[in-house]
C-alpha cells in the first residue's frame, strides 16, 4: 500500500521536473484513486473548480496592475466622492442623491473562465500556469506577499498586509495554549519557548524523533526499551519541527562513519523530498531489518545518559542514535548546516566506540559514576566555610541559642552569619542542602528523575 | 560597648510604635534605617545600638515589604557598624554557590519572567536589537556577559529559525564570572544547544568561567573568526566591573568591532557618593524599596521563588554598603542610564530601538499585571527605560560602532 503511494508520488514528481509543471489531466491520473469520490452529475448551478494549482488551459489571462490590486474601493461616486468595492453598491448609492442608476444584470451567456498573474516577477504565480482563478485571491496574494504590514495585532504585536487576515488572527490571538512534553499548559508564548529550551522533557526529543519516524508504522515502539515515553505532538510546530530535525539527522548520518555500523541494514535510501515519504521509507526499512535487536539497551541507556563526559552532546546523541545511516544520501538542504560539525563529532565517534565494547552493566556503572563526578565538587561538609568565620560565629551563638548576652554589639543582633540563617532555612523548610544531581535516583537511562512537586498549570516542575 | 538596660530600650521601641498617626508608622523601617545610617556615618555607637537593636526586634525577611526591608538593609548596617562586610559577603556567597543548582536557579529564574518583565524587558529590546542590526548575515556571533543565565536566547533562536527559510549559523560565548557557577553553565550549555537542534539553527556553545574579574576579559579569549558578524549583550554586566575599569572595559568591547551592542541596566546610581556613607544609603534604600515591591506584587503571597530573589537581593546590599575595594566578587555599583550613556558615547554611538521593537515591548508588558510602562530616554540619555509606577527601574540600549 505504502509502496504503492511512493510510487505514484514518484511519477508525478517526474512529471513536473520533466514539463516544469503539470496539466491537471495527469496529476488526476496519478492521484485518481486516491481522491475522495466526486459526483458524476453535480448540481448544475455549482460552479466547476480546478484542481489547485491547475488553472484552465483554456481560461482568459488577466495580468492587473499592482495599483489596481491594491486599490480598495475603485468605485466612486461623483457627488460625494465615497467609494465602494463593488459597482452594484455604488449604483445603489446612486439612488440616494437621485441620480440614474442601472444595476446590471448577470451576464446571460456561460461567464467566460478568467485567472489572474501577478504582477510581481519574481513571484511564482506571475507564471501564467500558476495563475489564480480569483479575482479576490489576487488582490489577497499581492497585498499579502508583496505589500505593506499596515495592520498590527494589538495582543503579540503580530503583523498583517491583508485586514481580513489581521481580524482572524486577533479572534484566536492569546487563546491559545501551548502544551510542552512534560505536561505543563502555557498561554503565553514566549514563555512557552523559554521553557521548552530548558524543560528536562527535551531530553528526550531525540527519542521522540525516532518515535515520530515510526508513528507511520506503530509497532516500531515496541522494539524499542523505551516504552514510558510517549510522542507526543506540540500544537501547530510538529512538522516543521520534524522536517528540520529530519534533514539535520539525515545530513548527519551521510557525513559520519559510524561505528556502530550495520551496512547491512540499509540499502540505498533515496530521499524522494516529503518528509512523510522519508518518515515511511525509513520505517518500512526498519521493519524489514533483522539487526534491529542491535540496538540494544546498553545503547540506548548510552545515548540518553545526560552525563556524558562530552562537550558537547549533540555529537554523541545524534550519530550514536542512527545506527547505521552512512548510506543515506546527504538531503540537499541540511548541507549548508554542518558546515561546522563535522570535526565534533568524528573527536565523539572514538569516544563511543570505547565506551560501546563494554557491557551494558558496565555502562550503566560508568554513567553513574560520571554523573557523580561531574557535579559541583562538594566539600563534603559544611563545615569548612564555617569555621573561616568561628569568630564571628562564636558571638553569634550567644544569641541564637536564646541567651541574652547582652555584653557585646555583635549580640544584640542575632546571627546574621549567613551560613546560620541557611540551616534555619533549611531546618525549617526542610529541603535538602544541596540540589545537586549526584545523589538522586536515576532511571536505568540515565536520566534524573524528579523528586519536586508534580506539574500543573503555570507550576514549575 | 555595654547595653546594660534592655527594658528601657525595649520601652523606647514601644513608644516608637504607639504613635497616634497610623501614616507615620507605615513606612517606619525607611525612617528607622535611614536614621541608623546617618549614626554610622556620624559614629554616634549609642544611637547606633539603639537603632540596631530596635531594627532587630522589628525586621524579619518573612515578613512584609517593611519588615524585609528592616532585615536586610539591618544586615548590610550591621556589617558596616562592624567592619565585617567582606566577610560576610564572602561566607554568603559560597553558601549561595551551594545551594544552587541547575534546577532550583532555571525554577527561580523562570518564574521571575512568568510573573515580572524585570528581565524580559532587557531581554526582548536586545534580542530585537540584535535581529534588526545582524539581519542578512549567515554567521553570528553573540558575546553573551549576562546574569540572566542564557534565558534570553530560547526566544532569539526561534525568532532566527522563523523568520527566514534558511536560518543562520549562531555561535554564543557566555562570559561567566565567579558569581555564576560553572556546572549550572554546563547544563544550560547542553539544553541550548539541544534546543537549538531542535529549532533547526547551527549552533556553537561555549562559556569563558576562569576570570576572576570581568574586567579581565580580553579579545584574544573570545576566539573571534573571519567572516562572522558580532553582537555583544551587557545584561547588568557593565556593573559587574569595577568603577575605576568601567571605561577600559568599553573600550575593550570596541576592539571587538560589534555590529550592535545591546546594554540593559537597573536605574540606580550608587557611585556618585561612595564618600558620603549617608547619601549613598538614601540611594540605596530607594532602589531596593521599589525592588522589593515589585517582587510583592509580581508573585503569590508564598513563594519560594522570590525569597531566593530577595536573599540574592540582600546579598547585593551587602556588596554595595558594606564592602569596601573590589576584592570580593563582582562590582554592584550601578549607574543610571544617563551615566552610561556618556560613558559609551566614547566608544559607540546610540542606536534607538525600531518602532516594531518598541511595539513589541507594548505588547510584552501587556502580558503581565498593571503598573509597568515604557518611558524613551530624554535629554542626553537614550533608550528606554521600563518603569514601574512610573518610577525607571530599568534601562536598555543600543549601540553601534
Amino acid at each position: 500500500m505504502l509502496s504503492l503511494r511512493r510510487e505514484k508520488l514518484a511519477t508525478c514528481l517526474k512529471e513536473i521536473r520533466r514539463k516544469g509543471r503539470m496539466s491537471g489531466e495527469a496529476i488526476s491520473k496519478a492521484f485518481g484513486s486516491m481522491q475522495p469520490c466526486l459526483d458524476s452529475n453535480p448540481p448544475a448551478a455549482k460552479k466547476k473548480r480546478n484542481l489547485p494549482g491547475t488553472p484552465d488551459p483554456e481560461a482568459e489571462v488577466i495580468a492587473l496592475s499592482p495599483k489596481t490590486l491594491l486599490a480598495t474601493n475603485r468605485f466612486v461616486c461623483e457627488i460625494c466622492g465615497k467609494g465602494f468595492q463593488r459597482d452594484q453598491n455604488l449604483q445603489l448609492h446612486r439612488r440616494g442623491h437621485n441620480l440614474p442608476w442601472k444595476l446590471r444584470q448577470r451576464s446571460s451567456k456561460e461567464p467566460r473562465k478568467r485567472v489572474y498573474v501577478c504582477p510581481e516577477p519574481t513571484c511564482i504565480h506571475h507564471n501564467p500556469a500558476r495563475a489564480l482563478g480569483d479575482l479576490t485571491g489576487i488582490k489577497k496574494h499581492f497585498c499579502r506577499k508583496h505589500g505593506e504590514k499596515k495592520w498590527k495585532c494589538d495582543k503579540c504585536s503580530k503583523r498583517y498586509a491583508v485586514q481580513s487576515d489581521w481580524k482572524a488572527h486577533s479572534k484566536t490571538c492569546g487563546t491559545r495554549e501551548y502544551r510542552c512534553d512534560c505536561g505543563t499548559l502555557f498561554s503565553r508564548r514566549d514563555s512557552f519557548i523559554t521553557h521548552r529550551a530548558f524543560c528536562d522533557a527535551l531530553a528526550q526529543e531525540t527519542a521522540r524523533v525516532t518515535a515520530a519516524f515510526n508513528n507511520v508504522e506503530s509497532n516500531m515502539l515496541q522494539q524499542f526499551p523505551m516504552s514510558h515515553i510517549k510522542p507526543s505532538v506540540v500544537h501547530g510546530e510538529a512538522d516543521q519541527e520534524v522536517k528540520q530535525r529530519l534533514a539535520l539527522w539525515m545530513g548527519h548520518g551521510s557525513r559520519t562513519n559510524d561505528p556502530l555500523d550495520n551496512n547491512t541494514v540499509f540499502g540505498d535510501m533515496h530521499q524522494v523530498g516529503p518528509v512523510s515519504a522519508a518518515a515511511t521509507l525509513y520505517g518500512d526499512l526498519l521493519n524489514s531489518s533483522s539487526n534491529l535487536h542491535q540496538l540494544d539497551q546498553s545503547q540506548l541507556s548510552w545515548v540518553y545518559s545526560e552525563k556524558l563526559p562530552s562537550s558537547s552532546n549533540m555529537g554523541a546523541i545524534t550519530s550514536a542514535s542512527l545506527p547505521a545511516t552512512s548510506t543515506v544520501t546527504e538531503a540537499e538542504t541540511s548541507q549548508p548546516l554542518l558546515g561546522s560539525l563535522p570535526a565534533l563529532f568524528s573527536s565523539q565517534q572514538r569516544h563511543l566506540i570505547a565506551v560501546s565494547d563494554t557491557s551494558a552493566t558496565a555502562l550503566l556503572q560508568k554513567a553513574a559514576q560520571i554523573g557523580v563526578t561531574s557535579s559541583i565538587p562538594f566539600t563534603g561538609s559544611f563545615e569548612s566555610p564555617k569555621g573561616q568565620n568561628a569568630n564571628v560565629r562564636d558571638r553569634f551563638d550567644g544569641l541564637f541559642s536564646s541567651r541574652s548576652q547582652p555584653s557585646n554589639l555583635e549580640n544584640i543582633v542575632p546571627n546574621f552569619a549567613v551560613s546560620n540563617t541557611f540551616d534555619v532555612y533549611a531546618a525549617r523548610h526542610g529541603s535538602p542542602r544541596r540540589d545537586d544531581i549526584g545523589g538522586e535516583t536515576r532511571d536505568f537511562l540515565g536520566v534524573g528523575v524528579h523528586t519536586l512537586s508534580q506539574p500543573s498549570i503555570n507550576g514549575w516542575i | 560597648m555595654q547595653n546594660p538596660h534592655p527594658h528601657h530600650h525595649q520601652a523606647s521601641a514601644s513608644c516608637l510604635l504607639e504613635l497616634d498617626d497610623p501614616d507615620a508608622t507605615e513606612k517606619w523601617a525607611a525612617e528607622l534605617l535611614r536614621e541608623c545610617a546617618r549614626a554610622i556615618s556620624e559614629k554616634d555607637s549609642g544611637k547606633i545600638h539603639r537603632l540596631l537593636w530596635m531594627l532587630n526586634e522589628l525586621a524579619s525577611p518573612y515578613g512584609d515589604c517593611e519588615q524585609k526591608l528592616a532585615s536586610y538593609f539591618l544586615q548590610a548596617l550591621f556589617c558596616k557598624a562592624t567592619e565585617s562586610g567582606e566577610r560576610c559577603y564572602k561566607t554568603s556567597l559560597s553558601v549561595a554557590e551551594m545551594s544552587h543548582s541547575f534546577e532550583s536557579t532555571r525554577k527561580v529564574i523562570l518564574q521571575f519572567q512568568e510573573v515580572s518583565p524585570w528581565t524580559t524587558f532587557g531581554h526582548a529590546a536586545s534580542n530585537g536589537a540584535i535581529l534588526e542590526a545582524l539581519e542578512g548575515e549567515a554567521k553570528l556571533h553573540i558575546i553573551d556577559i549576562s546574569n540572566t543565565y542564557c534565558t534570553q536566547w530560547p526566544t532569539l533562536l526561534e525568532a532566527l529559525a522563523t523568520r527566514n527559510d534558511d536560518s543562520p549559523h549562531l555561535r554564543l560565548t557566555v562570559v561567566a564570572t565567579a558569581g555564576v557557577g560553572g556546572f549550572v553553565m554546563d547544563e544550560i550549555g547542553q539544553r541550548m544547544g539541544r534546543f537549538a537542534r531542535l529549532m533547526g539553527v547551527p549552533f556553537e556553545f561555549h562559556v569563558i568561567r576562569d576570570l576572576s574579574r570581568l574586567d579581565e576579559l580580553r579579545e584574544e579569549e573570545l576566539g573571534l573568526r573571519e567572516g562572522e558578524a558580532v553582537a555583544v549583550n551587557c545584561i547588568g554586566a557593565l556593573r559587574r566591573v569595577g568603577v575605576e575599569q568601567r571605561q577600559a572595559f568599553i573600550r575593550m568591547l570596541r576592539t571587538l568591532r560589534p555590529r550592535v551592542v545591546t546594554v540593559v541596566e537597573e536605574e540606580a546610581d550608587f557611585t556618585s557618593c561612595s564618600g558620603e556613607f549617608a547619601v549613598c544609603f538614601d540611594e540605596c534604600l530607594r532602589f531596593y524599596t521599589t525592588y522589593l515591591e515589585t517582587l510583592e506584587e509580581s508573585f503569590p503571597p508564598t513563594s519560594n521563588e522570590r525569597l531566593a530573589l530577595e536573599r540574592e537581593c540582600s546579598r547585593s546590599i551587602l556588596r554595595v554598603l558594606a564592602c569596601d575595594g573590589d576584592r570580593v566578587g563582582d562590582c554592584e555599583r550601578r549607574e543610571k542610564g544617563s551615566q552610561w550613556c556618556r560613558r559609551l558615547i566614547e566608544a559607540f554611538s546610540s542606536n534607538s530601538f525600531s518602532d516594531d521593537v518598541v511595539d513589541d515591548l507594548k505588547a510584552l508588558l501587556k502580558r503581565y499585571r498593571a503598573g509597568w510602562s515604557l518611558m524613551p530616554a530624554e535629554g542626553d540619555a537614550s533608550g528606554l527605560y521600563l518603569t514601574w509606577k512610573q518610577q525607571p527601574v530599568v534601562w536598555a540600549c543600543a549601540w553601534k560602532p
